[in-house]
This record gives structure tokens, sequence and C-alpha cells, in this order.
């Protein structure tokens, strides 16, 4: 075949004119055949640039151009082509540093040490640390800056998100709605095949997914809740070990909870050898087991791994929490009823030759009595079914429903109704028991009070609906949950406890919801705290001995975590209800409690100031 | 992008696929979308296949592309989408800024539906001899996206053009067309001469022409990578070489390999991570007749 000459000066024949009507493609002959012999490969032989760097071409679009004038077309519109230069122009990255992604997230604005935080992970860790700010610091939304950077930059297409069960669909809404990010939670084998999954950690390190995860690549690995990792010998750790990656996020409140050695495991995960190997680092930075020896070489080594934003840092502004018990006399009625229930479990605790499932069901009684009858109620019908026909059970449980139906008003939800009409705003009542928030929903309807409910068993399009509701045209909300999923309500600044959940933990998610980043207002707190009962002593336990409502956000869990390595608090209250005799040697107990959590929170306090 | 570039930029793109604007006003435009722009955009590919497959006229979405920067201060959790219900059906309400969806998706389908490209410029009405024949010669255009690569990256784009029939290379070649009247019929009254060049060889010529002019290019950049790079495997020789050694047991075998297997991922990742690169991708590219011989 005859090759034109490529010469720049080459010769060029006039071609004949063509027929004012040929089309586009016409002028197919007008380019010779591909250079013979056979074209090579679309990414060629890379060209050495300079000793280092090598140049790599990809020509697709060139290849479909051959292609396209063999066949005469079709070809693309000219507005188009030009659109299409115009958005690669504006995709274009056209520097190293930039935090180009602010500019593309106007739906938020991201605080600046969380601004702050993504630059460092992207400028001086280069995509590998250890994410370890405290509690409602927002390193989500920082692992979510510093992913939608590497998006935009095309340094990261595929990316793996891996948090516990309950927080896929919080990171999913999170990547979607405040990054634009078109993250898929991960249900079927096939959404791997997503460019950007979020999955459960124990979904994806069990087969086959794991196996399929094990044969692909990461360009971004994320880890929620990353203390899961602290033990080296488990399953989680070396999944994630074994994993392909080239940027990997770790994320954790609590980066050491029991021991140095889980911070080296932590940091040998994301980069082997940081801290040296283990003998090393066991030498050189271990004091004993919880505290460290040559902190400044320490902290210099950890400084190029991992960054903790802290509250006390300051920057981070959050509101005032202002507390109020609201104490409160049961009727005669009611309070009889508290007695008689206090006497039943007293007398059954152990009557019941110690099986746990029915004495637990007598704390729920006790705790479902200082909320409402209504609660009460459908836990003592239960009770009734369980007990056989000639049970002396059933008189006792008979003579306590006799108790209910003398009451004929319930005291908290008048209160409450009077709060809420004292504060004339948007107000959030959380309960724990469905039965009493049905109750109060229809008590404030009755009484001209738009209320709407909230609970966890809704599904997220409902629970979506209720939140725009509470938002827009009702006053009150009535919550049965609080934890788990994203419920973000910063739009309301009023918080009653109808009743207090037992666990300090929930308290704290309820007020989290409301008092959080974004809050402008300060919050206010109102305990329902009827006298005389036991929940006297869990507010005094919480407000009074360790002030929990006052805490700064994340203290907390901090206290909790390592108070409860025993035992739950929960549990330590329920079998205070269940083995003591009297309401005064109950007070005894729960006052020791709270001096043990007290001590606790000053120890934590001595060993987090160096 | 500010908004009022996105603005022209979508209006571009709706006309140029024949979409029926129905208003347009400085902040936004009611569009019911042609059905070549709906397959692309509306993510209804079940509607399309039983449309093509029944033959039932297709009846294509109505958007409202407002393209106000949304509120800072507002819910960050809502939904983007809305939608409003009036005479002529439901019309779907969307906030279109850098960085929606909705604008990455137009600039996906830009750059898929504006690849290749086969045009002849438009000759000046009036002017010519009715019985002259104007000369044309063809050039091969293209953008080519740089890459420059390694845990960072920055990019630089070239919109070059080649002569075919020369040879000459043209580094403002897409601004040269900038104002020109493309057409992609043959107009008449011209003759397209014969090419010196095959399209392959312009390419190839474009290439190596970039690869030299790259070649001058400060790679500190590369260097400091490099550094790194070494840096992070000296790192982790000296974590896991010392393990490795002290296995020495026959019965350690195994758990060597595994050892050693490990060491060799991390060597891999920390390569993939660092390793400093230029990537080079055709954006698009076409064949442009011009006027006269350059």
């Amino acid at each position: 075949m005859q090759i034109p000459s490529p010469s720049p000066s080459g010769p060029f024949d006039p071609y004949p004119p063509s027929e004012p009507n040929a089309a586009a493609g016409g002028a197919n002959e007008l380019y010779p055949p591909s250079d013979l012999p056979p074209k090579p490969p679309a990414d060629a032989a890379p060209r050495k640039l300079h000793p280092l760097v090598e140049m790599r071409v990809d020509r697709s679009a060139f290849e479909e151009l051959e292609r396209r004038a063999e066949r005469n077309g079709p070809w693309d519109d000219w507005a188009l082509y030009q659109l299409s230069l115009e958005a690669e122009q504006a995709n274009l990255v056209t520097d190293f540093h930039a935090l180009r992604c602010l500019s593309l997230l106007p739906r938020f604005e991201p605080m600046p040490h969380q601004i702050d935080t993504a630059r460092r992970v992207l400028h001086e860790m280069r995509g590998r640390a250890i994410l370890a700010d405290e509690v409602g610091l927002g390193k989500t939304i920082e692992a979510g800056l510093v992913l939608k950077e590497y998006l935009i930059r095309g340094l990261v297409k595929k990316a793996l998100v891996l948090v516990p069960a309950s927080l896929v669909l919080q990171w999913v809404r999170e990547l979607n709605g405040k990054f634009d990010i078109p993250a898929v939670a991960q249900r079927k084998a096939y959404s791997w095949d997503n460019d950007i999954v979020v999955a459960s950690m124990d979904t994806a390190k069990r087969e086959p997914h794991r196996r399929t995860l094990l044969d692909g690549e990461y360009d971004l690995i994320i880890v929620d809740e990353a203390h899961k990792l602290k033990n080296k010998r488990t399953g989680n750790y070396q999944f994630i070990n074994e994993l392909r990656k080239k940027y990997c996020l770790l994320l954790t409140a609590t980066p050491v909870q029991n021991d140095m050695s889980e911070l080296y495991n932590l940091i040998t995960l994301l980069k082997p050898g940081q801290l040296g190997g283990e003998g090393d680092f066991a030498a050189n930075f271990v004091a004993d087991r919880r505290r460290p020896k040559n902190e400044d070489q320490l902290q210099e080594a950890l400084g190029q791994v991992m960054i903790r934003n802290r509250r006390s840092d300051g920057g981070v502004e959050f509101t005032k929490r202002l507390v109020t018990n609201v104490p409160l006399r049961l009727s005669p009625d009611e309070m009889a009823l508290y007695e008689g229930v206090t006497d039943y479990v007293r007398k059954h605790a152990y009557g019941e030759n110690g099986d746990m499932a029915s004495m637990l069901s007598l704390v729920t009684l006790q705790r479902e009595v200082c909320s409402s009858r209504d609660a009460v109620f459908l836990t003592l019908i239960n009770l009734f079914k369980k007990t056989t026909e000639d049970s002396p059970l059933r008189a006792r449980i008979w003579e306590l429903v006799e108790l209910i139906k003398r009451i004929k008003a319930n005291t908290k939800a008048e209160k409450t109704m009077e709060l809420v009409r004292d504060i004339g705003d948007k107000t959030i009542v959380f309960t724990e028991y469905r039965a009493t928030q049905e109750y109060l929903l229809k008590f404030f309807k009755e009484h001209g009070l738009t209320a709407v409910p909230y609970r966890g068993g809704m599904n997220r399009g409902k629970k979506d609906w209720m939140m725009d509701l509470f938002r827009n045209r009702a006053q009150v909300m009535i919550a049965t949950e609080a934890g788990g999923e994203g419920i973000n309500l910063q739009f309301c600044h009023h918080v009653v406890n109808f009743d207090l959940p037992w666990n300090p933990m929930r308290v704290e998610q309820r007020i989290g919801r409301v008092h959080r980043l974004g809050q402008t207002e300060d919050v206010r707190i109102f305990n329902l705290c009827t006298l005389g009962t036991i929940e006297e002593h869990i507010v005094h336990l919480l407000h009074e001995k360790i002030n929990m409502f006052e805490l700064v956000i994340g203290e907390l869990d901090e206290i909790i975590s390592q108070f409860e390595k025993s035992e739950s608090i929960e549990r330590r209250l329920a079998q205070f209800v269940l083995e003591t005799e009297d309401g005064e040697e109950l007070r005894k107990k729960i006052d020791g409690l709270g001096d043990s959590l007290l001590e606790t929170k000053s120890r934590l306090h001595r060993e987090s100031r160096p | 992008m500010n908004a009022k570039q996105i603005h022209k930029f979508v209006v571009s793109y709706l006309e140029s696929k024949e979409c029926h604007l129905i208003e347009k006003s400085p902040s936004s435009v009611t569009v019911k979308l042609s059905p070549d722009a709906d397959r692309a955009l509306s993510g209804r590919p079940y509607y399309w296949s039983f449309v093509d497959r029944t033959g039932t006229p297709p009846e294509t979405m109505t958007y409202r592309w407002s393209f106000e920067q949304p509120d800072a201060s507002g819910p960050t959790n809502a939904s983007p989408v809305s939608y409003v219900m009036t005479e002529s059906g439901r019309v779907i309400q969307e906030d279109v800024y850098f960085g929606s969806r909705r604008l990455l998706q137009l600039f996906d389908v830009v750059q898929q539906a504006g690849r290749c490209a086969t045009l002849f410029e438009e000759p000046p009405r009036g002017r010519l001899d009715p019985l002259r024949s104007e000369p044309y010669t063809a050039w091969l255009g293209a953008n080519l996206r740089v890459g420059f690569e390694c845990d960072m990256k920055k990019e630089e784009l070239y919109c070059w053009g080649i002569s075919l029939a020369t040879g000459v290379i043209d580094e403002k070649f897409m601004d040269k067309l900038r104002y020109r009247k493309m057409t992609p019929r043959l107009p008449s009254n011209v003759h397209l001469l014969k090419n010196g060049l095959s399209l392959r060889r312009g390419m190839n010529q474009l290439e190596t022409h970039l690869e030299r002019k790259l070649k001058s290019a400060d790679f500190g950049w590369a260097v400091e990578a490099e550094a790194r790079r070494q840096d992070e495997l000296e790192r982790i020789r000296l974590y896991y070489e010392p393990m490795l050694e002290t296995m020495t047991h026959p019965d350690q075998r195994e758990q060597r390999e595994t050892l050693a297997a490990r060491f060799r991922q991390r060597q891999s990742e920390i390569d993939w991570q660092y390793r400093p690169r230029v990537s080079v991708t055709v954006v698009n590219c076409g064949i442009f007749h011009l006027p006269g011989i350059d």
C-alpha cells in the first residue's frame, strides 16, 4: 500500500471539487488507512520523560475517530464537542494542593478544624491517617472531605467504607446529601460492583464477600469505629490488613481504650514500621500498659499518622446545656400503683428461680411504673399471660390492674403539657415506652396540641416525613428512639425527658439529637422526676452526682466505657432493684454507684492532663 | 464554574439536543426533554426499552433546573429534588450547581456525546465567486489532558491541532476555531486537498510534540514523590525484614511465606501510592476541514 509522505512540506494533490451535497463522511478516502504494520496497542510502550517518570497515553478517543473515519461516521455534534471541552476545563485540577472540594460543596460549610484536618491528611499524611477526633467534632465530615477531594482529582475511583451495621445508612445519607458522592449501601453481592460502597464490617469480612473484596483493589478504604481493629489477632484486623488499598482512613474516638499496644496495632495496620517493630515500640514508648514514656518522641511519631482534635482546643463552640429537674408528686392513686408494683417486684425477684428473663421483666415493670400506667399495663398483661391458670400470681397481678383502673389522670402528662405550653417553642419529648408515647399523643391531641411520633421501627421515609412535619407543622415531637440513625433536630432546642433510661449513653444520645454542631441556641433540658420513686434516685445519680447533662460532649463516652468494663450501669441498677429491701437501702446503693462513677471521672481528668 | 456559566452550559446542551425550553430565566430553566436527552439524563432504561419494544410514543420528563447556589444554612439532609404538579404534568425541580449530581451527569453525557467529530468551516456567504472552488485542508484536532500524578495530582489541558497537509502544529487550535462557523456538511464550492499525513501519523506527531514539551517541564514534584516512596519502602523494610530473619525454623515456613507475601503487598501499595507518573488522555478529537493551507 502506498503511504503518503509524512514530511511537513510533503506534496499534495489538488482534489477535484466534490459534489456540493456530498455528506460529511463522503470524504472517506481522504484519510489513508493507518500506517502499516498494524497499529500498536492502545497503551503503547511508555515513554520516559524523566529518569523517574514515564508517560502513558490513553488514545481510545483517537482510535474511535479512526474507526469512525473508516466507516464514514457517525459524527458527534460540534456544540457537544465544545461542551465536552468546557466540561473538561471546568473539572481540570490545575494544582497539587488546593482543596478543590470546598468549591463543590455549597450545601454546607465545614468547620475550620475539619478543613484543616482534610488538608493535613491529603498533604502531610498522604492519604493514610487515623482520624481520632473526640466525639462530636465531625470525623465523618473530615473523611468525606478527603474522599471528595480524591474523587475530584481522579486519584480515587473505587472506595470502600466499612462501618458498624447500624451506621451504614447514615453514612450513605451523609455522603449523598452533604457531599454529592454517589455512595451505595451494600445489600446484595452485586452491590460490590459499585464504585463507592458503604458496607457493614461484619458482612464484608464474611464469605463470600470477603473473597470478593480481597480479590479487588481499593483506592481508598475508610473504617469507622476503628477501635474494633485494636487486636491484631481478630478477623477484623486480619481482613483490613489483607485488603489491597492505596489510601486508608481509620476513624475512632478512642484510639487507646485499655492498652498502649492497641494504638501500636492500629498504626501498624495503617503504616507498618511507623512505630518500629513490636519490640522497639515496647522498649521505646511503653512505661506500663496505660502509660507511655518518651512522650515527645511518641507524639511526633503519632503526629505523622494521627490527628486528634479536642473540644478543648477551642474553635468549636457548643452552646450551653441548661438542665432543670421538674419534681412532681404522684397522685395518691398513682403512688398506690407505684408501691404496689415495687412491692410485687421485690417479692417476686427471687421467687422466679433466678430465671433472668422474668427477672428482667420485673425490672422493666419497675421502670415503667415511673413512666405511665399504660406502659405498666401492657407488661402486666404479658406477665399474666405467662402464668399458669392456677398460679397465685394471677390474683396479685389483677390487684395491680385494679390499681391501674383507679388512676384517672396522669400527673406527668399534665405537667409535660404545662411545660410545653410555657416553652411555646419546638419541643421534643422522649420516653422509653411505646405505650407512653401513644398515650401522650392522644393526651396532647385531646388538649389541642399537635404532636408527631418518632420511633425506631419506622422506615426511613416515614422518619424523614415525621421530621419534616415536626419542622414545619407541629410544636411537639414524641420520640421513643434517640440513637442510631441520624435524626438531626438542630432547629429545636428544648428537650423533655418524660422518663429516663438507665443507660447514661442513651440519655446522652437523646440530648445529642439536639445539642450538636449547628445548634445555635442554648439547649434546655427538663427532667421529669417523680418524688419518692426510683426515678428520683436516677435523676439524682445522673444529674447531681456525675452532672452528666453538663459534661462536655464525648466526655461521658470515656467515663462510661472505662466504668463499664465489668458490667453495665443499667445492669447494676437492675441488680440493686432486685436485691434491696427498701427505698433507703436502694438510695444508698445508687449513691455508691455514683461515687465510683465520680472517681472514674476524676481519674480520667487527671490522665488527660499531662 | 459560576451559576451563569452553568446556565449557559446547560442551555447549550438542551438546545443541541432539541429539547423544548418552556421557561427560561436568569436563574432557572424549565425544559421538556427531547427523547434523546431523556434517554441520557432521566435514568429510565426500563421505560425506554419498553418504548423501544412496543413502539409507544414516548412521554419525556420535564425538569425545572435552578442555578442559584443552594443555601448553606438550609437543611443538609433534605433531598435536593422535589416536584410540582402543573397543568402539563409533573415538573421535577432540582438545584444544578457546580458539584451537583445533575451537572456531573451532564458533564459525563457531553463527554460521551462529544468525542469524535468531522467538521467543515462554512465559507462566508456571497463573497466567493460561484464558479470558483475554495481549497480546504484537513486538520486533526485533539484535546489532550495531561495528569501529573503521584500520591497527589494535577492536570493540564492542551488543545492542539496538526495540519494533515503540512504537519504544522497549532497549539491554540481550539481558540482558532472558536469564532468560526462550523458545519457537518461539506459546503458547496469547496474542494478538499489530499492529505500528506495519515490520521495516525498526525496523532503520533502530536504525541511526540507533547512529549518534547513535557520533558522540559519541572519535575521537582516527581523527585519529591520518589523520595517519599523510598522513605516508605525503607520504613516497611525495617519492619518486615527483622521479622522474616527470625523465622528460620522449618516449622515457620508457612508463616514466613505469609509474612513475605504481606511485605510484597505493602511494597506494591507504596508503589501504587507514590510512584510519579504522567498520563495523557485524549479527551476528544476530530477532523476539521479549514480553508487554505497552513
